[in-house]
């Protein structure tokens, strides 16, 4: 039974290897069928009958392609041709479908081929055979053994290679009833003629679907072998044949009919499709009827006016037909009262845009103007026409040349007005306005797109933004005129200074040169030259009345002179001064370090300095900018910028002892001044003013001016005030008591501030600059602490010019009087007076 | 205490951008920009964007959030929904060409109506008014507009109906106030319920349509402006008792059309009318037969229309008088212990009055070359009569064309020829443009149109001496002065007062002289100091260099010294003055100093306008009187 079985499956796996090689290719067809019979012979131990085979293979496939030839015949594909069977599952339906249709071309085509009708039997018993039982099967399979010649062709489709096995089976002795006779075959063999067939149903094996023998296993599975799985005797089955790179080619060159690229998932063969197939497989697409089905086909009027004699309901007539519509009445007489009630007008006339919307008083219950919401900001509205626009403006309005090629330049957006003002002689003569349209349509753009805010305007006199200040009539003396100009320097003078009974004004240059003059009467009465290279940086008078000692630098030396211009008495007391300490001098300080050089040198002047009123030289070690003495006389110091720590220097006349105040390095010193009568030094560095208690040796304070650069400061005699200059322009006013930062920050001055200087009794202070200008300020301080300091500018005193961009360098006011003494990079001092 | 989140309050919640709010509200843009312009909803600046932006710096439009709100119940954004659910169906039914069924849609589309919306924009009478100077402008553009592909010509025509009802009722009831005609077109102020409506009406030419003009915008606004208008028409119609809309005399419309052709009927009138209107049904038949007699009275109405309708009133006038007339609050004589104050009162005949009517005597006879609508709009608005010379012209040539029958046209050519000799009787001047005419009907006095307007804004007869026949026109100034202060015409007095003296000299060395006397002031300081000699020896070198250019010595002197007494004129506290202020100035704190600062830069500006205004006036005179001199 298991043997059958398998004869069955062996015969239906077999035929896709001849198959295949037919379909794919037909120029070497024959090469193929050859080369692949020697590889059966070999493999399958049982064939010895190579040459039959070969032949019966070279049959079927003439025979095969014969039908091929007639590719409208579906039906030779689903009863012979294996290949049927390896169709997408999509196509089963369609193939079972039109299974009788083939069957009637096989008719034909096997007509065609004169095939007698015996052959025609066979094939169709042979069809029988595989739906019935299996052991009729291998009974036919038997019995086709001795089948004659006409039945080979039979035998190489289903079952040439099993040739052995249904030989034995012949063996077996086991006899067909449904075998008429036997007959002998062309190969002299018997063949068994059989009875006609009773065609019922049993006979139809159309459903049966042909597999191969590999199981359920994917073909995928052998893609590295020369087989695609076994056969019941574990023996391969072979790859179907594929072809070289060259028959490829060839199919692509020449693409044979139903050939659709696809490939036979089972198989592993090309998969080819007939016309008639692809338009099945169209129509099922389509989800079309994929049958003989006419869509059109006439309708029968089962129900229609004619009374038939044979009626298809017999029952009466109902009442209905006979009595009104209640439900009708209704709604008619709804659409009736609707129109009474006039809801519905009929022929009501077509409101089409042309008819006006009715227009009533639209404000009849006017309401109480109200205010506008805060939010709703109403547009502005258009600008009124100014003379300008006019066609007849008077002539001044017309623009010359030059302001019409402007006008004409400037891009259209920047342009102040959109018209150039034009002149008519009369209306008559004035043209249309170009830009009308697009002037207006810009006003509807702004009035829908343009943000609106509101702005506040200021509807002030400007002049009631300027402060409220005294007027400065009120607030004389103060210095308005120059009256001396004291005029001999030849070089920058840089240092000016007032001694203290007000009567001689001392002045440095960059000469070398410091010049006494009598102030009224702007005589010279003393000069001498400290140093023949270095400027004069500074020149103090000793605030001791009555010793008139004079201290200058220049270059790294201090000279401390008395000027031999004042009474015996006066010069004694200054020598006496100067002298005492030069005993202290010879003996070093006894903490101090021998080996570490001293901080500066006391030396008595050269004789000719000596001769000249210089009494004492002190040499530091840096260039010496500024010196500033104690109130007392006794101290002084002096600032050189460049000496890191020891910039500062704090001398002592009657010790001739100089000490450096400060450890470390502060930054770049400007100026360092002593408080007007507590122990402090205030030291202004480029950017802060720092105040140092020297009782208790520390930092008290640090004032930030806020400006980048210091130039100057000075402290209000009452020691609560300190203004500075800086040489951004700034003058800042501050109020210890208030802040480090300014009370008041000024900019006026075109350039560089470089001296500001408050004056000792009046409510007065003043600053100079590049710019060549003085101002002078009334800066009163209160008493009361809750009242801020009135500054109030008074005068701009302007005279010195300007020379190299450098303008005023130094100030200093009369100790008693509101007098000022400029010093000018023009040479000149000058005094100004109230 | 709750977390204050960041953007959760203020202004951010106080705007929304715009493609917010369109999403919100569900529009596309163009439905959005319709809506804001009908709502007349306006983007706003914030004061801070970032803030509003919720911390984005990009720039952005802004709406308030609550307007956004606002729209979210409107019903004109229902109906341009429906509005696009209609369009779908229809474009869907003539798609599948069911003709009948996109009739029947097109005949139920969603139409919307805008009153409410006034209303709601203007909720007193007055704001609406106060609102009209854009409404009318665009409204008296698209009435000079032509039809196109993009205006229908029903847009065009309801916007002139809508101007010309307008003009109409503005001339009738007096109201216009001041009239401008520009380079732009024609400014018209009207003073109506109290409030000034400003508007401009282009020159009757063909207008320059520019390609990037969107018309969709322009005809939004003037979809609400056409709205707006006629709400406020038909209400002040009803106040001054006028019938709303006012009959059309068609016979006119054809004729010249303008305001001339709209028959202000009171109201009291059309119910006498009304009465005898059965009469009049009678009557026209007669009048069919004998249409000269109709046009007659047309051509009757075309003299009497304002100056009639104004007789008409006049006459209402007198028969209200004794209601109308104010009773006069007498003050009682003022006895010592109680002393009244007196309340001016309105007087009967005031000067305005005497404005408004200064044509009212006359009759004027306009050119056809003169531009009617203005005119005719300016001198009914004074109480004038016109017979225009266009309409006569209409009048006599009428019929000639289309009858052909001679005997008929001899007829009524002849007795239409009468009745307008019988009309130019009346005419007392006549408004011309033109360089010359041929002949001068003796009695009439020959103006341009010019005459009219300089009339209308200064409230009185100006001299016709200037205006006449080919005259050199004075200069027409606008009503609204001149934006920097500057009038030409005290400049004019100004100058003559100059004048008087020696002008000559003063401007012979006009730019020279200013920069003389900067360096003669820096320098005078200097010279102050230093006196003496340093003068002298300044004094010769500068008679040295006068000499070079070829002064002589006496004028320079004569000069010199006249310039030495022009300087007293700043004396020397106006002096001291401006150094105080200089000096004050130094201690303003930086805020008001930048606020001063710009301050001084728009005075500085104005200014300088009016200086270089003034220069070029003084240039020109001094051109033309040395024009003279050289004749």
């Amino acid at each position: 039974m298991a043997k059958r079985k398998i004869v069955r499956r062996k015969s239906a796996a077999d035929p896709p290897a001849t198959g295949q090689g037919n379909g794919n290719h037909r120029g070497s067809k024959l090469e193929l069928v050859q080369q692949r019979a020697p590889q059966r012979a070999t493999e399958e131990d049982e064939d010895n009958e190579d040459g039959y085979i070969d032949d019966e293979a070279e049959e079927a496939e003439e025979d095969e392609e014969d039908e091929l030839e007639d590719e409208s015949d579906l039906g030779d594909y689903a009863s012979e041709d294996d290949e049927d069977d390896h169709f997408e599952g999509l196509i089963d339906g369609a193939i079972s479908d039109s299974e009788s249709e083939g069957e009637a071309g096989d008719d034909a085509t096997e007509g065609d081929d004169g095939e007698d009708d015996g052959d025609e039997e066979t094939a169709m018993f042979g069809e029988d055979n595989e739906d019935v039982d299996q052991e009729e099967t291998a009974e036919v399979i038997t019995n086709s053994v001795s089948d004659d010649d006409e039945e080979d062709e039979y035998l190489s489709k289903y079952s040439a290679p099993s040739e052995a096995e249904s030989l034995s089976s012949i063996s077996s002795g086991e006899d067909d009833i449904r075998v008429a006779y036997h007959t002998t075959g062309a190969d002299g063999k018997p063949r068994p003629i059989y009875h006609e067939i009773d065609p019922h149903y049993s006979s139809d094996d159309s459903d049966l679907e042909d597999t191969n023998t590999i199981g359920n296993v994917p073909l995928s599975a052998y893609d590295e072998y020369p087989h695609i799985g076994y056969d019941i005797n574990g023996k391969r089955i072979m790859r179907p044949a594929t072809g070289s790179a060259l028959d490829s080619l060839l199919d692509s060159i020449e693409v044979p009919t139903g050939w659709t690229g696809l490939i036979d998932k089972e198989s592993g063969a090309d998969l080819k499709l007939t016309q008639e197939e692809l338009e099945l497989v169209k129509k099922i697409q389509l989800g079309e009827n994929a049958g003989d089905v006419n869509p059109y086909e006439d309708t029968i009027e089962w129900f229609s006016s004619k009374t038939e004699v044979t009626p298809l309901s017999a029952a009466p007539e109902p009442k209905r037909r006979f009595v009104p519509s209640k439900h009708e009445a209704k709604r008619i007489m709804k659409i009736v009262k609707a129109i009474r009630e006039g809801r519905i007008v009929p022929n009501k006339p077509k409101v089409g845009p042309e008819q006006d919307q009715p227009v009533y008083d639209l404000w009849a219950d006017d309401l109480p103007e109200q205010q506008p919401h805060i939010m709703q900001i109403p547009a502005p509205k258009m600008a009124k026409p100014t003379n300008d626009e006019s066609y007849n403006p008077p002539a001044e309005y017309l623009p010359s040349e030059e302001e019409k090629d402007a006008w004409n330049k400037t891009d259209p957006v920047d342009r102040e007005k959109d018209y150039l003002p034009r002149k008519f002689s009369s209306l008559r003569t004035v043209p249309r306005y170009e830009n009308f349209i697009r002037e207006r349509f810009e006003r509807s753009l702004d009035l829908y797109l343009a943000p609106r805010v509101r702005k506040n305007k200021l509807n002030i006199d400007p002049d009631s933004l300027l402060p409220k200040l005294p007027s400065p009539q009120d607030l004389r003396p103060f210095p308005i005129k120059c009256s001396v100009t004291y005029r001999g320097h030849k070089g920058r003078v840089r240092a000016i200074s007032i001694d203290p009974s007000g009567l001689w004004l001392a002045t440095g240059a960059d000469d070398g040169t410091v010049r006494i003059w009598e102030v009224l009467t702007g005589r010279e009465v003393w000069t001498t030259t400290l140093d023949d290279d270095e400027a004069v940086q500074s020149v103090e008078w000793n605030p001791l009345k009555g010793c008139g000692i004079l201290a200058a630098s220049a270059g790294e030396r201090v000279f401390l002179c008395l000027p031999p211009i004042f009474d015996d008495e006066t010069e004694t007391m200054g020598q006496e001064l100067l002298a005492a300490g030069w005993g202290y001098a010879a003996q070093p300080a006894p903490t101090d370090d021998i080996n570490k050089e001293p901080l500066c040198k006391w030396t008595k002047p050269s004789t000719k300095l000596g001769n000249q009123g210089v009494d004492v030289v002190i040499v530091c070690r840096k260039t010496v900018k500024q010196i500033a003495w104690h109130r007392r006389g006794d101290y002084f110091t002096s600032v050189s910028p460049e000496g890191a720590n020891m910039a500062v220097l704090v001398h002592q006349i009657s010790k001739h002892n100089s000490q450096s105040p400060f450890r470390k390095s502060k930054g770049i010193i400007q100026r360092a001044l002593f408080h007007p009568f507590k122990p402090m030094l205030y030291v202004a560095t480029q950017r802060y003013v720092r105040i140092y208690d020297l009782s208790t040796q520390s930092l008290t304070k640090a004032l930030q001016p806020g400006a980048r650069w210091l130039s100057s400061f000075d402290i209000h005699p009452q020691g609560d005030n300190v203004v500075t200059g800086s040489y951004d322009k700034r003058v800042t006013w501050h109020d210890l008591d208030l802040s480090t930062k300014p009370y008041r920050t000024l900019r006026y001055h075109a350039r560089a501030v470089r001296d500001v200087r408050f004056h000792t009794r009046l409510p007065l202070f003043c600053s100079a600059s590049d710019d060549g200008h003085i101002n002078v300020f009334h800066g009163t301080v209160y008493d009361d602490l809750l009242k801020n300091p009135l500054l109030v500018p008074l005068k701009v005193l302007k005279g010195h010019s300007v020379v190299q961009s450098l303008g005023v360098l130094k100030v200093t006011w009369h100790p008693k009087e509101a007098w000022l003494f400029s010093a000018g990079a023009d040479g000149t001092a000058k005094l100004w007076t109230s | 205490m709750r977390i204050k989140k960041k953007h959760q309050a203020g202004a951010a919640k106080n705007f929304i951008t715009r493609t917010q709010a369109v999403k919100k509200l569900q529009l596309s843009l163009a439905d959005f920009r319709r809506i804001c312009i009908f709502k007349g909803i306006y983007p706003r600046a914030p004061r801070s964007a970032k803030k509003a932006n919720k911390g984005s710096t990009a720039p952005t439009t802004f709406y308030y959030t609550k307007d956004i709100q606002y729209l979210l119940h409107e019903p004109v954004i229902q109906k341009f929904r429906d509005h696009k659910i209609f369009a779908r169906k229809l474009s869907r039914a003539l798609g599948r060409g069911d003709v009948s069924d996109a009739k029947r849609l097109d005949e139920n589309r969603p139409r919307y109506k805008l009153d409410r919306i006034v209303k709601e924009r203007y909720p007193t009478f007055l704001d609406a008014v106060r609102d009209l100077d854009d409404s009318l402008s665009m409204l008296f553009l698209f009435a000079a507009m032509p039809a196109s592909d993009k205006i229908s010509a029903r847009v065009t025509e309801e916007a002139e109906k809508l101007c010309n009802q307008w003009m109409a009722y503005v001339a009738r009831e007096r109201l216009l106030r001041k009239v401008f005609v520009s380079i732009k077109g024609v400014y018209y102020e009207a003073e109506v319920k109290g409030q000034e409506v400003v508007w401009l009406v282009p020159f009757r030419f063909p207008q320059n349509v520019p390609a990037d003009v969107d018309f969709r915008i322009m005809l939004t606004f003037l979809e609400f402006y056409n709205t707006l208008l006629q709400f406020v028409l038909y209400k002040l119609y009803a106040d001054a008792g006028l019938v709303y809309p006012p009959k059309i005399d068609s016979a006119k419309e054809q004729g010249v059309g303008g305001i001339s052709a709209y028959v202000m009927e009171s109201k009291r009138d059309k119910e006498l009318s009304l009465q005898a209107s059965t009469v009049a049904t009678a009557i026209t038949e007669s009048e069919m037969e004998s249409r000269a007699q109709t046009i007659s009275t047309v051509l009757s109405k075309f003299t009497d229309d304002a100056a009639g309708d104004a007789v008409d009133n006049d006459q209402d006038d007198d028969e209200e008088e004794a209601t109308e007339n104010l009773d006069q609050f007498t003050a009682l004589p003022s006895t010592d212990t109680a002393i009244s104050d007196i309340i001016p009162q309105p007087e009967e005949t005031s000067p305005e009055d005497a404005a408004r009517n200064l044509l009212s005597p006359f009759t004027l006879f306009i050119g056809r070359e003169v531009p009617l609508e203005i005119v005719e709009f300016a001198i009914i608005s004074l109480g004038g009569a016109v017979v225009s010379e266009s309409a006569l012209d209409a009048y006599l040539n009428v019929d000639t064309d289309a009858v052909p029958d001679a005997g008929e046209i001899d007829f009524d050519f002849d007795a239409r020829q009468r009745e307008v000799d019988a009309l130019l009787k009346n005419v007392t001047h006549q408004v011309c443009d033109r360089p010359a005419l041929a002949s001068r009907v003796p009695g009439r006095i020959y103006v341009q149109p010019q005459w009219i307007f300089d009339s209308l804004n200064r409230g009185r007869l100006v001299p016709v001496d200037d205006y006449g026949v080919g005259a050199t026109l004075p200069p027409h100034l606008s009503p609204w002065g001149d934006g920097a202060g500057y009038d030409p015409e005290a400049m004019g007095e100004e100058e003559e007062v100059e004048g008087s003296e020696d002008e000559d000299e003063e401007v012979e060395g006009d730019e020279g002289d200013e920069e003389d006397v900067d360096i003669e002031e820096d320098k005078q300081e200097e010279e102050e100091e230093e006196e003496g000699e340093e003068d002298e020896a300044l004094q010769h070198q500068r008679e040295l260099e006068s000499e070079a250019k070829g002064i002589m010595y006496s004028s320079a002197t004569s000069k010199k010294r006249k310039r030495a007494g022009e300087k007293p004129k700043k004396s020397a506290a106006e002096k001291q003055a401006e150094e105080e202020k200089e000096l004050r100035k130094i201690m303003m704190t930086n805020k008001q100093k930048k606020l001063y600062n710009q301050m001084q830069y728009g005075i500085q500006k104005k200014d300088n306008r009016r200086d270089t205004l003034k220069n070029k006036r003084r240039k020109l005179e001094k051109n033309k009187q040395h024009k003279k001199r050289v004749l």
